[in-house]
């Protein structure tokens, strides 16, 4: 458009409103955001391994007792007589006991091993469905209000992230156990759940901090938009712009931070449990396994491998359905 | 020569007066470390702007980059508070009013941004985006909503059949059009258009262009129009303001703003305007052409904010500052700040 008279030819009249190409309708649409990425993922053969194996040891979990029922094993029977006397296990893989039984005791192994599952995947869930939720929830907070709350908040994510997260763990079990009237006068259930606990709380405790701080980034940023501004200038209310506008925003590195931090944990509950700060005995995992299967590694390599797949498989297709998770809700990724 | 701009319907002069701004500031602080001690300093982004604008007219407001002209837009729809001056609406001042006693105002005053790419929330349907000012103001019952909207997107010029598409699916003109439908919903008085066009490239730009023009006919919307596109705003607006580092200088009806204007600031920017006329060999009368650059509003001159660049600056300007005023050869409800002021003709290629 020139600075000089508009030219009375170039009126409406030549430009309808309407003027711009309309598209073909036969494109796909009318779809929900959710829809896409599960047709997406659905596409994805990696996810669906990799969901079908996450499923798996899911239904493991869920249904251990049936399991333990059909083989006709349980935790905790000392079958003394399939050990030696120097404890090392007289049968292999039986029909009684698919997966042999344990050194010393002569517990059943396969029951152990369906009940192990249990723990990693609830401690695991539930530490980074706490985590996760703190994170995003302080992490808009902080990004979004800014002033004083973004500094109180900050501070405290810098002095979370400062913590030595081991030491923490490591320390928190014999002082709860002190809260709850010393190791001595509580019965090995109770201090099975009182670790159980300490577990979630420590890792969900440490988890947070850092989701939290990328949000928080990541909110600095989207603030700014002006979609925000118009939501404003609509009048919407800071809670709906927070968890309506910014939220879904934000599904990419909630979902990345989700799918690394479960993973993280299923290691971190079968490490800390292998350092002897974790699970304890009764309670069966594949943590407390391994840190006995390393003393019998060599007479029983099965005792210690078993666990430490049933990890290794879980931990990988837990990485990679998140990635997948992840390009399918990216509307910018084409694959 | 005004006979050939194609007149758009002028606002009735007896129309209401919908927004008065008086004495508006904003002053943002900036933190600066000297020495030891924290020097607390403000940028004068807005510094004291006044104008009327009545139902169904249409203010353009102009001026080079970083002169508080987009500020003053965020502060009328109130995503900025002022720091001082009044923002009367309808008789009410809403400069300070608490969000929530807000909330009716926010339906009457709404917001068109430049930005079409970010303007328009990527993880949301356009349904869901022009839904959300009914959702929020309750302006239509549970199960008519998508009625409302396939009615705005077929007023706006889109298929109301891509309800259900994500922003990233359409173009930058077709975006801009949902955004106008987003203002629209609420069925507000006054527009605020924050350089709607700048970020379209031509063509696109004129439909656009006509798509408001035909809301402003059609709809009676009072239109404030930030550009800095001077062929635009002369297109479109009756009345304009120009304004140079924070402070309107000069004001009045369009055809003495861009005929005969009297501030030397406003000479400068007709004259800097590109046209046709140089493109087709015919060379300008004259180009003004300011040197230096804009003054930092942190520290801005004394007296006469642009005197710094000014031919016509004397002694006068550094101490006394110019009043925005009638001036002499005004025509009505023209003012210029300067002390000097006087009118240039022949400015902008006529040529054409």
């Amino acid at each position: 458009m020139s600075i000089g008279a508009p030219d009375s030819s170039v009126g409406i009249e030549e430009h309808p409103a309407s003027a711009e190409p309309v598209r073909a309708s036969g494109v796909a649409h009318g779809k929900s955001p959710t829809r896409i990425a599960i047709d997406r993922l659905r596409k994805d053969k990696v996810a669906i391994v990799c969901a079908c194996i996450v499923l798996f040891f899911v239904l493991v979990a869920v249904f251990a007792p049936l399991l333990a029922k059909l083989e006709g094993g349980d935790i905790s029977t000392f079958n003394v007589k399939l050990v030696d006397e120097f404890g090392f296990p007289t049968i292999g893989f039986t029909s009684d006991h698919w997966f042999g039984v344990e050194p010393r005791t002569g517990r059943d192994l396969f029951a152990r091993w369906v009940y192990g599952a249990r723990p990693s995947l609830i401690v695991a869930s539930v530490a980074t469905l706490f985590g996760t939720t703190v994170g995003v929830v302080m992490g808009l907070l902080a990004g979004f209000l800014g002033g004083w709350v973004d500094r109180v908040i900050s501070w405290v994510i810098d002095f979370v992230l400062s913590l030595p997260y081991l030491l923490f763990a490591i320390a928190m079990v014999p002082i709860v156990e002190s809260w709850r009237g010393g190791a001595f006068t509580l019965s090995p259930e109770e201090q099975a759940s009182t670790r159980f606990y300490v577990l979630i709380f420590v890792l969900s405790f440490f988890g947070w901090a850092g989701l939290a701080r990328v949000i928080r980034g990541e909110v600095l940023s989207l603030r700014e938009r002006e979609f925000v501004l118009a939501a404003k200038a609509i009048g919407v209310s800071t809670q709906r712009i927070l968890f309506k506008e910014l939220l879904p925003n934000l599904v990419a590195p909630i979902v990345i931070s989700a799918s690394l931090a479960l993973p993280a944990y299923v290691t971190a509950e079968a490490g800390l449990s292998f350092l002897g700060v974790g699970l304890i005995e009764p309670v069966p995992s594949w943590g407390q396994t391994i840190a006995t299967a390393t003393n019998w590694f060599k007479a029983d390599p099965m005792y210690l491998w078993l666990p430490v797949i049933a990890i290794t498989i879980l931990v990988l297709a837990l990485a990679l359905l998140g990635d997948a998770i992840r390009d399918a809700f990216d509307p910018k990724t084409r694959r | 020569m005004s006979d050939t701009v194609r007149p758009i319907d002028q606002a009735p002069s007896n129309a209401e007066t919908l927004l008065q701004i008086r004495d508006l500031k904003m002053h943002f602080p900036i933190k600066e470390a000297a020495g030891l001690a924290r020097t607390k300093k403000v940028v004068q982004a807005v510094d004291g702007v006044s104008f009327d604008l009545k139902a169904g007219a249409s203010l353009g407001l102009v001026g080079e980059s970083g002169c508080g002209k987009s500020t003053t837009g965020r502060m009328i729809t109130r995503l900025l508070t002022p720091t001082s001056g009044q923002i009367l609406f309808k008789g009410t001042d809403i400069a300070r009013l608490k969000e929530k006693d807000l909330r009716p105002f926010r339906r009457q005053l709404q917001i068109v941004f430049q930005d079409p790419y970010s303007s328009l929330n990527p993880r949301q349907t356009v349904s869901n985006i022009i839904s959300t000012p009914l959702r929020v103001h309750n302006l239509v019952k549970k199960g008519k909503e998508l009625a409302r909207v396939q009615e705005l997107l077929e007023r706006v010029g889109l298929n109301p059949e891509h309800h259900n598409r994500y922003p990233n699916e359409f173009s930058g003109g077709q975006r801009q059009r949902i955004g106008i439908a987003r203002a629209l919903a609420v069925e507000p008085e006054v527009i605020i258009a924050d350089e709607p066009v700048s970020a379209l490239d031509v063509s696109i730009q004129a439909q656009v262009m006509n798509l408001l023009e035909d809301l402003r006919r059609d709809l009676g919307i009072a239109f404030v129009f930030i550009a800095h596109d001077l062929g635009v705003v002369r297109h479109f607006c009756d009345t304009v303001a120009v304004m140079y580092l924070g402070k309107i200088v000069e004001q009045g009806p369009r055809e003495q703003i861009y005929g005969a204007p009297q501030h030397p600031y406003t000479q400068a920017l007709l004259s800097a305007a590109p046209d046709l006329g140089t493109i087709r060999g015919i060379p300008p009368k004259e180009r003004i052409r300011l040197v230096g650059d804009v003054p930092s509003p942190i520290d801005p001159p004394s007296g006469c904010r642009f005197r710094t660049r000014c031919w016509k600056a004397e002694d006068i300007c550094a101490t006394q500052e110019p009043l925005l005023e009638g001036k002499p050869q005004s025509t009505p409800g023209h003012a210029a700040a300067c002390h000097f002021a006087e009118p240039k003709l022949d400015l902008t290629a006529a040529t054409a």
